[in-house]
């Protein structure tokens, strides 16, 4: 009786106690202050009381280390993808908060109206016009391929994106629909090519290609944009990619379960010389966007992405500002802080993903746009 | 600071206990100490409203016992104990409710709003306000003494393990054990199992089960099996929270040679509705039982006056979990019930069918229930009754919503959920006697618990906001 309930406390003592002490050793054989010490540093108050629990489970050797072990276990016994990740069908990921986006209820779209409109007429201002390209997200234009029940096409799923598209067409600003593109293209050409990668949140090259092509036609189409007469060749270009939603596992062992990906890409090389496509401040046409415009373009196999595939149907280099995940302000903010990126513009091309409609970082913000130089203020004037 | 959390484990706990067995003497003094430290945790100004509560029922308390047969006086200090208590209660749970509710009736009539002032609830203030008002009454009734120290009475109203959710440990429960309690080896040990076992099902059950209801319940329009599967999952998240919260703090006070009273009792194996309230929550039930219901005249003045009763105590227990018309519903639901199975002379309507149907049929009405429990707004548990009734319109993106709660994790945690609510032998019943299968079967499922709370994101704590 005695020795079941004294091996039952020491081991629970020996756990509960030996975490603290461990992590203290540790931390002196790094010749660091233990943390905990940390708490008799500052006035307790809720702020700082906060922040100190925070940084010792940060800091804390036994979550460093046994964390990856069990997200492993989790994954391979229960097939638990983690904070980030779906499991959709055949092999499938998506993105959870992509998927939630498209779940739940959103009354938020006046307000991204207000501001897409404001940056529009502050543009207009300028003398500038604004083609607006939301992104569908992956489970937009395959939600079959997350649940049986989903059908992919005609809208149903991203009710969200298609009222804000709906108000901003009734607000006079003009917009590429590529949610209608690619349910077309799903449509008339079936699953192949996949327009997404599988455990990737961005476009495949297929998709980002017919994106780009329908945003030049648009452009094209509203005389915003003539043809320019820059050359530009394909070089085919193929790379491995594991995709990003399996890195938000953030386990090696999980991410050593899923094969990586081969993905064939085409570089955009300037005719002739066979350069690889490079933007030109001085363009005419600004693209704003996030990592869908960086899939690609700045990553590997480079200058094979949206920007320089939309080039190639214009005709010209185009000057961008990408930020991956800042599509909503942070772009916005950075052109602001770049007021030479808006000399001799005729347009901007503003692309966002659509979960970012509710998720982007730091929301919506209305911003300004950066004072022009003096030089080019009085050209303006007087034309 | 929370039972599950790093913080508690691995520092508050080991030192606490290391403290308080290390004290020849003065050992409640040091439990007060500790447990205003884990109750300022949260915000160290809170301190002063526990300490503001405690002084008013300890000097009402003495108040109370010195006036002895002066009657008037007794009343007097006992209205006042229970004014100050719940006005103090009301301020900081309700004032923003009925300020808004105010606002919206004012609107009817085309007046404009005022401003609502913006007060944040102090955790545990419904749990410790209730808790140190029963001092008072307890010495009114004469069924206490008046306590002699203003530190043990303090113990009594700070005490860590049970401060934040109960159970709710009335005075005259614990006054004896502030002034004497046993340390045996049996009781801590009972007492570790109890924790390990609570810890194990909050982590291990609740928080697993947790992310399936917030799916379903923030879905703009979800598919009637998915509402079901929804509001189920948040049956067995609320009860392995809860309960988990109960057993790791009448685990924490046995190894603090406290015996605190049950709180849960298999409540989902329940037959009918009369039988749930005894065994949900049973601190709370059977606290306003007796400082409530029965002083409300009971079913001593008949019928009509009993179930008017009933419904008065169950308005007021819902309202008691959280300032919002969706807990007063629900509140009231369980209060009609209970008062037609009082009228059927505490039998449900289904009572002549076998036990295991009696069970289901409780079971689906507990979780229409907690539709009510659960929605934000009473427009949105609407919305979810229609869903699972199958009468919500186009699903939306809400077609998406099988890809996120029908996984394989899910299924597997949703089907050991139901296997262990639906047990008559629940952890508090397990605890009850450490063995030697019980020691081996514990430390792996203590270790596996902690591993698991290291990597979750998802650690709420349900019963936090009441």
């Amino acid at each position: 009786m005695r020795g079941k309930n004294l091996f039952l406390i020491g081991a629970f003592a020996v756990i509960i106690s030996g975490v603290g002490l461990t992590q203290a050793l540790v931390e002196a054989r790094r010749g660091e202050r233990p943390q905990f010490t940390d708490l008799f540093l500052h006035a307790p108050s809720e702020e700082h009381l906060r922040g100190f629990e925070e940084d010792l489970e940060d800091a804390s050797c036994f979550t460093e280390y046994l964390r990856p072990a069990m997200q492993y276990a989790q994954f391979a016994a229960l097939g638990n993808t983690g904070d980030y990740a779906l499991m959709g069908r055949d092999g499938w990921l998506f993105y959870k908060n992509g998927v939630q986006f498209l779940i739940e209820p959103w009354d938020g779209n006046a307000a991204v109206a207000d501001v897409i409109v404001s940056f529009r007429e502050r543009l207009a201002g300028r003398g500038i016009e604004l083609l607006v390209v939301p992104a569908p997200g992956k489970a937009s234009v395959y939600p079959d391929r997350l649940t049986a029940r989903a059908r992919a096409g005609g809208g149903v799923v991203y009710a969200h994106s298609r009222q804000l598209m709906g108000q901003l067409k009734a607000r006079g600003v003009a917009m590429v629909d590529l949610f209608e593109v690619f349910d077309r293209a799903r449509a008339e050409e079936g699953d192949e090519p996949d327009l997404y990668l599988q455990r990737d949140t961005h476009w495949s090259p297929a998709g980002m290609r017919l994106a780009a092509e329908a945003v030049a036609a648009r452009l094209i189409e509203l005389g915003w944009v003539a043809r320019g007469d820059a050359a530009y060749d394909l070089r085919p270009a193929s790379i491995e990619r594991r995709g990003d939603i399996v890195h938000m596992m953030r386990s090696p062992r999980i991410e050593a379960r899923f094969e990586r990906q081969r993905v064939d890409c085409a570089q955009v090389v300037t005719k002739g010389e066979g350069l690889l496509y490079a933007d030109d401040p001085q363009s005419e046409v600004l693209v704003l966007g996030d990592s869908f415009l960086r899939i690609y373009q700045a990553d590997e196999p480079e200058s094979a992405g949206f920007i320089a595939h939309l080039a190639r149907e214009l005709g010209m280099s185009l000057a961008s500002i990408v930020n991956d995940g800042g599509a909503s302000t942070l772009v916005r903010q950075e052109l602001a802080r770049k007021p030479e990126l808006l000399s001799g513009k005729k347009v901007v091309v503003w692309e966002f993903v659509e979960r970012d409609i509710r998720f982007g970082a730091e929301g919506w913000q209305d911003v300004a746009l950066p004072e022009l130089p003096a030089a080019e203020t009085g050209a303006q004037s007087a034309s | 600071m929370v039972f599950t959390s790093h913080i508690f484990i691995f520092y508050f706990l080991p030192l606490v206990l290391l403290g308080y067995y290390l004290l020849p003497a003065k050992r409640n003094l040091f439990l007060l100490a500790a447990s205003y430290v884990f109750y300022g945790w949260w915000n160290p100004w809170f301190v002063l409203l526990m300490l503001f509560a405690t002084f008013v029922n300890y000097t009402c308390g003495g108040i109370i016992a010195k006036a002895e047969d002066d009657a008037p006086r007794r009343r007097w200090a006992l209205a006042a104990s229970v004014v100050i208590s719940l006005g103090t209660l009301g301020f900081f749970k309700y004032f923003m409710f009925a300020a808004n509710n105010l606002n919206g009736l004012l609107g009817l009539f085309g007046a404009g709003p005022f401003p609502v002032l913006q007060i944040t609830l102090p955790v545990g203030i419904s749990f410790y306000i209730f808790q140190s008002m029963s001092y008072s009454i307890d010495v009114y009734r004469r069924t206490s003494p008046p306590v002699r120290s203003f530190f043990d009475f303090a113990c009594f109203v700070s005490l860590f393990p049970q401060l934040i959710a109960g159970p709710i440990v009335r005075y005259n429960t614990v006054a004896d054990q502030l002034v004497y309690r046993t340390h045996t080896l049996d009781k801590f040990a009972s007492g570790v199992a109890l924790f390990i076992l609570g810890f194990a099902k909050k982590i291990l059950l609740a928080n697993m089960v947790g992310p399936v209801a917030d799916a379903v319940f923030e879905a703009e329009s979800p598919y009637a099996l998915d509402a079901w599967f929804g509001v189920t999952a948040y049956a067995f998240q609320i009860y392995f929270d809860f309960s988990a919260y109960s057993d790791m703090a009448i685990g924490l006070g046995r190894m603090l040679g406290f015996e605190f009273p049950r709180n849960f009792n298999a409540p989902y194996m329940a037959d009918s509705i009369t039988d749930f309230w005894r065994r949900w929550h049973i601190s709370l039930s059977t606290f306003l039982r007796d400082y409530l219901y029965v002083p409300l005249g009971g079913n001593r003045k008949g019928p009509r006056r009993t179930y008017i009763n009933l419904a008065i105590v169950m308005l007021l227990g819902g309202l008691w979990h959280g300032a919002n018309w969706t807990f007063v519903c629900w509140g009231a639901f369980h209060g009609v019930l209970l008062a037609f199975e009082r009228w059927r002379g505490k039998q449900s309507v289904y009572a002549r069918l076998p036990r295991p149907f009696r069970i289901a049929a409780t079971f689906v009405l507990v979780l229409f229930s907690w539709v009510l429990f659960r929605s934000p707004t009473l427009g949105g548990a609407g919305r979810f009754f229609g869903a699972m009734l199958g009468l919500s319109g186009a699903h939306g993106g809400s077609a998406l919503l099988g890809g996120a709660i029908y996984t394989q994790g899910h299924l597997i945690m949703m089907a050991l959920c139901a296997l262990l609510a639906f047990q008559a032998r629940q952890a508090f019943d397990l605890a009850e006697e450490v063995t030697w299968p019980k020691t081996v079967v514990l430390i792996p499922l203590f270790c596996l618990a902690l591993v698991t709370m290291l990597v979750q994101a998802f650690n709420p704590f349900l019963y936090f906001q009441f």
